[in-house]
């Protein structure tokens, strides 16, 4: 080892003395941009092991991140995801109480704007498992519920009670085959009858095939059932077209009854003077004020003109007969 | 003197000695202080004469005599280690004398300068005055060719490798290695 490293002598010799001076010519020259030779050798030197140690180190980091501390960020992600679902449904919970409140609120407010008419109100806790048109409330007999008394929301009527229990009660909706109401035009004041097709829609019966129905007239209770009062809401003409003997209405139910949640229960039948605000007819066609029933005259003067002309003819009739 | 001799007096590897083919040629000693002072004066003169003398810097240009210097105790001594040390140490103080050169420019052609003559000297017959000449006007060349690579690479500057001052220059070297060499003669030891 000795003799091979005197042997080389002269070439390590060499070897050191200009690398020695390279170096003391690097450390006395600059760079046009004023950094000394030495230092841009020294940095481009250092620069790939510094390379490679920072992606050694962000190797290794990496490695701990993504896969050491995995266990941590999972038990974190099963955490989180339990929060989620908490989170979730308490949102949920609160958008239901929020809907719900909306919803008992503008059923007080209906209430309160008709203070004078005894209504019971109820929640829907149940529906009909066969055909859908039955709904059950969670108020009966104890509550002062009787069969045929009438149930409605803000938006118009829902059906009338068929059976009562001692705290629940069961509402057949207008929407069901064996339902029915009284019913009349809002505008022609012509009187007929709203049946239940089984369907979405209601029928309106007995209407003359010479009457002028349009699309998107309302209909109203005529209170001729004796379970509704007059003037209720029923709801919106959709489609009309002759028929025999009678032209076939078809009437979209003002409520909606496949989003029945809080409803009232008309628990005196007597009758009550009705202004809904929404239901109210247009001036050319006011409601009748007369409680009770009515009169020929009554009936007359609130069918509006169409009626009035209708109801003209015959007393032209008379008076033609009359010397 | 035998190859034993030549070996004991070089200091040198011995197996390098052994490998000499030549067994004629001898390594020469020089006085107490000859080296030293003969490499000073050289330096002193390349740094006096262009400063003091007239027309000293063509003078100062032309000439240079710690190169001759340098390759004369080179291919006398025969050492290749003793050698590049010697020319590193000359080549660094004529950069610090001249002032103008960073420290190291001429100490690293200074240092092949004095290795390779010491290498050459091993192993040729460099005492005749024609192949001193040659010698001269060669490693002058090869001199002013490391200055340059070291001008162009270390120190990004602009440098000729071949003009006429360069060659001129060399064949200066050449001319003037006849008497130097023979002047410096005088003071080896082994002639006394």
């Amino acid at each position: 080892m000795f003799e091979i490293a005197t042997r080389r002598r002269p070439y390590i010799l060499l070897a050191v003395s200009l690398v020695f001076q390279i170096l003391l010519l690097a450390v006395q020259v600059r760079r046009p941009d004023g950094a000394r030779l030495i230092r841009v050798w020294a940095v481009e030197l250092l620069t790939p092991a510094e390379r490679a140690g920072s992606w050694v180190m962000d190797m290794v980091r990496g490695g701990w991140t993504g896969y050491v501390s995995l266990f941590r960020a999972n038990r974190d992600n099963q955490k989180l995801r339990q929060q989620l679902g908490e989170l979730t449904m308490r949102t949920s919970e609160l958008e239901g109480r929020a809907a719900e409140a909306q919803r008992l609120a503008g059923l007080l407010e209906f209430r309160e704007a008709h203070a004078d008419a005894p209504m019971l109100a109820a929640r829907v806790i149940g529906g009909d498992a066969g055909a859908g048109r039955a709904i059950y409330l969670d108020r009966g007999e104890r509550d002062g519920v009787q069969p045929n008394m009438g149930v409605i929301t803000p938006q118009g009527v829902v059906g009338k009670v068929l059976e009562v229990y001692s705290a629940t009660s069961q509402v057949l909706l207008l929407t069901d085959k064996n339902s029915g109401a009284g019913a009349l035009l809002a505008n022609s004041r012509t009187q007929g009858a709203a049946r239940g097709s089984g369907g979405p829609l209601l029928q309106l019966d007995y209407v003359s095939n010479d009457q002028e129905v349009a699309a998107g007239e309302r209909v109203l209770t005529s209170g001729m059932d004796r379970i509704f009062p007059k003037d209720l809401p029923l709801g919106i003409v959709m489609e009309t077209r002759p028929g025999n003997p009678f032209k076939q209405i078809q009437v979209r139910p003002a409520a909606r009854l496949d989003q029945l949640e809080e409803v009232l229960i008309l628990i005196d039948r007597k009758q009550w003077d009705w202004e809904p605000k929404a239901a109210a007819a247009p001036e050319t066609n006011p409601a009748p004020r007369i409680p009770g029933a009515k009169t020929a005259e009554s009936a007359t003067a609130s069918r509006g003109p169409a009626a009035e002309r209708r109801s003209s003819a015959p007393a032209d009739g008379e008076a033609k007969a009359k010397p | 003197m035998n190859p034993t001799e030549i070996a004991e007096n070089a200091s040198a590897p011995p197996i390098l000695i052994r490998g000499v083919s030549e067994p004629r040629l001898e390594v020469h000693k020089f006085r107490a202080g000859a080296v030293v002072g003969a490499s000073f004066l050289a330096l002193v003169l390349q740094a006096f004469v262009p400063a003091h003398v007239w027309k000293g810097e063509l003078v100062g240009d032309l000439i240079e005599l710690p190169l001759l210097v340098t390759l004369y105790f080179g291919l006398s001594r025969r050492n290749p280690s003793r050698g590049l040390l010697l020319g590193m140490v000359i080549g660094m103080a004529q950069d610090g004398l001249s002032g103008a050169n960073p420290i190291g420019l001429f100490g690293i052609a200074k240092t092949m300068v004095g290795y390779l003559a010491s290498t050459i000297g091993a192993k040729l017959d460099v005492e005749h005055p024609v192949s001193r000449m040659v010698l001269a006007f060669a490693f002058f060349h090869l001199h002013n060719l490391v200055c340059v690579f070291t001008r162009r690479w270390l120190l990004a500057q602009a440098a000729p490798l071949m003009s006429v001052r360069v060659l001129v220059a060399s064949l200066v070297a050449a001319l003037l290695a006849w008497p130097l060499f023979a002047l410096l003669d005088k003071l080896r030891q082994d002639e006394d």
